[in-house]
């Protein structure tokens, strides 16, 4: 590939006579072993404005940001700022010029201040350190954009959205002309979300240039002034202007092809309690992480769990699955007792379970799909494969998992693969048949294509019977899908409402902790 | 424009199949290289010297013998610090028990006597030699699978401690282990009944055999058991082992007994076999350790772990008959055996990272 200089000013979006574009990446190719995670990327900003990249999960996005703000560095293709070419050989030089971005998983010492998080890695500091100025300082830069930060306050007692405040005060603080926001809204509630837009426009008020990353088509048509859409690491598309933006064909270049993501409740009756939980507490290390909890679940009924992170969901999730004992309180699944009793003796009575970290705890990532349906089940002293074999050729089939057979390797199958896996060995029922399915976000992380399936497979299975508790982070996900909605915060169930009538902004608010009462 | 070179290590998603026979036999070669360049430098013959140790290690029918019967006890070593790697737990005291497996398997045969015929005895010195060895890996284990304490230490400093149980029951007057009133300290004899005889006029007893067949049945309880699924399940996830309910602390501690009952397994080999006798020179040998490198070398698989077991038996008692053919230190062998530990472990950088030389900037132009 050769490109020419005079190319250098040519961006995807040029308009004649405009200023150079703020940042631009030229032909950008990345490869990593196995994926060619960006193919020949262009890319550009302009100043003050809003450009979203928009694609799936493993589409590129996080690669083609961490090479324009210096974490990696491109195989081919090359970097402009403000027209100029310019080499980004660590985040370091990134932040020489005017470039930083805020990660997906922050990076930011806990047991420090905000203040001391934000001057963290800033070179111009005198050598004693003046607290209260120093805060006074922090404090104004955020001020200026909106996001009121306490600077006295310590990392490790904040929620998520105002962590993601600190690491955003963190890059305009050092600088930023150019901030990276990757996949920014994942971990937050709606109304921080709200927070976080504005806060976006007053930075792009003040001239500043946000290169947003996401794959939630509602919000990208909100925030964006133009889109660049990424598939399989090359770009399928440009779409600019606000509001002009049509979803349907967002997702359909994201896809490759027309999506409808089931919103609709599956018709149902249901039937008699299949999980019946009371006043269950559990206290980790002195510290409650569950209390009081007593909810039911039915027979062809699907509750849903919502939450931010971190509020109890995956210890609520384990002490169902007999993986952790409850300090008081009662499970009884099938009208049997269940607590205390260990993982095998829940599955006895027809518990299955996906918890979220598929390959780190629901399947063994090196050990093949065959090996991987046994784990839940019954296996003889001599391990008899060949007999499990057949089911295995069969689940591989019924569930459209794309493996090689049933001796493909876990750890080599993709998220949406992975994830069906274990749909496939926990639906179809081990030690005996499924009556009760715990699923912990069973949609993190895969692309819209597997999201529809597993979303499918869910349905199919509450309308089979099951009765199904939905844990998920995801709001959009437990809002569409469930029956009835408990809100979890602090380790209690601070909200319960039918998923029918479920308002949005009613079960945020719980989320974020405004609301304490009872039904809606 | 002219830019640095760098060497990039870029992780690899899948060692290919031929890298796992090639690292090893490369880690050997590049260990004889490494030898040879020694033994120029203090003016050896290298091709001389190899040759030698190539006709004493493999290529006569006595050196062939001598190196199988070696290989015995060395398979039994390695065995056991394989079994222990393939659960991510580093057994490196299997000397401790391999001496412990002599003391047990001596004191069987002492004890017992001549009162019983062989076909008891034999099995009895076996498995009383396995047990002492598993006893002296228990208290590692124990606190390994509960406490989470590094095998590590634990089994090396043991080590130390067999060595001086073994000078303690061969030194103290009037121990049970020796004969009385010898003019000077030396283990008894076991009786006729808890001796097996050699093939012919070799040194390759029929334990040989029976150490191949446990070899091969660990390769099967590993490959095709329940036992085995839960092991593979644990060492690679023990996450995944808590959420199916498996017991990882009663695993661990059951792989770690074996282990070391593999090690005393060895111990009383040399009690049926060739020593006969609980004899302190085996705590110059080094059998124990030996067993470690024979396992890395083998990456861990068992039916390998007989190969390289023969190969180190050939290296070893070639390079210990050259002492006496010719006038070359004895510790070319064992420096050889060190060699190819350090060649087979940093072969593992060449499985586990794909290693090339960039330009630290390219660009399209
Ligand atoms: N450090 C890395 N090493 C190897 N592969 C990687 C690495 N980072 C990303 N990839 C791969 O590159 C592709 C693109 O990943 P990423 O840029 O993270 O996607 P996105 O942010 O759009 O979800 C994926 O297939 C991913 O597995
Ligand atoms: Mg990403």
């Amino acid at each position: 590939m050769t490109n020419t200089s005079h190319e250098v000013a040519k961006g995807p979006h040029h308009e004649s006579g405009a200023a150079p574009s703020a940042l631009s990446a030229h032909s950008i190719v990345k490869r990593f072993p196995g994926v060619l995670a960006n193919d020949s990327v262009d890319f550009d900003v302009l100043p003050g404005e809003v450009h979203t990249l928009l694609g799936e999960n493993g589409a590129g996005k996080s690669t083609l940001a961490a090479m324009l703000c210096g974490l990696y560095q491109p195989d081919s293709g090359y970097i402009t700022r403000n027209g100029e070419r310019i080499a980004l050989s660590s985040p370091r030089a990134g932040l020489q010029h005017g470039i930083a971005m805020v990660h997906q998983h922050f990076r930011l010492v806990e047991r420090f201040t905000v203040a001391e998080n934000v001057i963290l890695g800033s070179r111009d500091l005198s050598f004693r350190l003046n607290r209260s100025e120093l805060e006074d300082r922090v404090s104004a830069v955020a001020e200026s954009f909106g996001l009121p930060i306490e600077p006295g306050a310590t990392v490790g007692d904040l929620s998520v959205g105002q962590r993601q405040r600190v690491e955003i005060v963190k890059a305009l603080y050092q600088g930023a002309e150019i901030l990276l926001l990757d996949e920014p809204t994942a971990v937050l509630v709606p109304a921080e979300v709200e927070k976080l837009f504005e806060n976006v426009h007053a930075m792009t008020q003040a001239g500043k240039s946000i290169v947003f990353i996401s794959h939630k088509l509602g919000e990208v048509v909100e925030i964006s002034d133009r889109v660049t859409v990424l598939r399989n690491g090359r770009v399928t598309g440009h779409v600019s202007g606000r509001g002009t933006t049509d979803t349907r064909e967002l997702a359909r270049l994201m896809v490759g092809r027309d999506i409808e993501l089931t919103t609709q409740r599956a018709s149902h009756a249901t039937g008699h309690e299949v999980l019946q939980i009371r006043d269950l507490s559990l206290n980790v290390g002195g510290v409650s992480v569950l209390s009081d909890i007593s909810f039911n679940v039915h027979a062809g009924e699907m509750v849903g769990i919502a939450g931010v992170a971190g509020n109890g969901q995956k210890e609520l999730a384990e002490t169902i699955a007999g993986l952790t004992s409850p300090t008081s309180g009662s499970i009884a699944i099938t009208g049997s007792m269940s607590t205390d009793r260990g993982p095998i003796h829940a599955r006895e009575l027809g518990l299955a379970y996906v918890p979220e970290d598929r390959l780190g705890m629901g399947l063994v990532p090196s050990m093949s799909i065959l090996d991987n349906l046994l784990l839940t089940r019954d296996r003889n002293f001599v391990v008899d494969r060949a007999s499990v074999e057949p089911e295995a050729v069969r689940l591989i089939e019924q569930f459209e998992i794309k493996a090689n057979g049933p001796e493909h390797i876990a750890r080599k199958l993709s998220g949406g693969n992975a994830q069906k896996v274990l749909l496939a060995r926990e639906l179809s029922g081990g030690r005996s048949a499924t009556k009760l399915l715990v699923v912990c976000s069973p949609t993190r992380g895969l692309d819209v294509g597997a999201i529809e399936t597993v979303r499918a497979l869910l349905n199919d299975a509450r309308s089979a019977g099951q009765a199904i508790l939905l844990i998920s982070e995801d709001l959009d996900e437990v809002m569409s899908l469930s029956d009835r909605i408990l809100v979890l915060y602090r380790g209690s169930i601070v909200h319960e409402t039918p998923g029918e009538s479920a308002q949005l902004a009613t079960v945020g608010a719980a989320m974020a902790g405004l609301s304490t009462e009872g039904n809606a | 424009m002219r830019s640095p070179i760098r060497i990039v290590f870029e992780q690899r998603n899948e060692t290919p199949k031929y890298l796992s026979t090639l690292v090893p036999l490369i880690s050997v070669i590049a260990a004889l290289v490494a030898g040879a360049l020694f033994l120029l430098a203090t003016g050896y013959s290298p091709i001389d010297t190899y040759t030698n140790m190539l006709s004493d290690g493999f290529a006569s029918s006595r050196g062939i013998t001598d190196t199988l019967g070696l290989s015995t006890v060395l398979i039994c070593t390695g065995i056991s610090a394989a079994f222990a790697f393939q659960m991510n737990l580093y057994n490196i005291g299997g000397e401790g028990q391999l001496y412990l497996g002599m003391i047990g398997g001596a004191w069987a045969g002492l004890a017992l006597g001549d009162r019983l015929p062989s076909f008891v005895m034999i099995p009895t010195v076996l498995l009383l030699g396995a047990l002492a060895g598993a006893l002296w890996i228990l208290i590692p284990a124990y606190v390994r699978s509960r406490l989470g304490t590094s095998e590590i230490v634990t089994t090396l400093l043991l080590t130390y401690v067999a060595a001086s149980l073994v000078d303690h029951f061969v030194y103290t007057p009037g121990s049970f282990f020796v004969t009385k009133n010898s003019a000077f300290p030396q283990g008894r004899l076991v009786p006729d009944s808890a001796s097996l005889t050699a093939f012919g006029n070799t040194s390759l007893y029929p334990t040989f055999f029976l150490v191949v067949l446990v070899t091969l049945t660990l390769f099967w309880l590993v490959k095709r058991t329940e036992y085995g699924y839960r092991i593979q399940v644990i060492a690679d996830s023990p996450r995944a082992a808590h959420y199916a309910g498996i017991n990882a602390n009663r695993t661990t501690l059951s792989v770690m007994l074996i282990s070391g009952a593999l090690s005393g397994l060895g111990g009383a080999v040399l009690i049926v076999g060739p020593f006969g006798r609980l004899d302190p020179g085996i705590t110059m040998l080094g059998y124990g350790y030996a067993g470690i490198v024979i396992a890395a070398l083998a990456r861990n698989n068992f039916s390998a772990v007989i190969v390289s077991g023969i190969l180190f038996a050939g290296l070893r008692s070639g390079g210990d008959k050259l002492q006496i053919s010719t006038d070359t230190p004895i510790h070319i062998g064992v420096m050889l055996q060190g060699a190819i530990l350090l060649f087979a472990l940093g072969g593992e950088a060449f499985r586990r990272y794909r290693i090339h030389a960039v330009r630290t900037e390219r660009t399209a132009q």
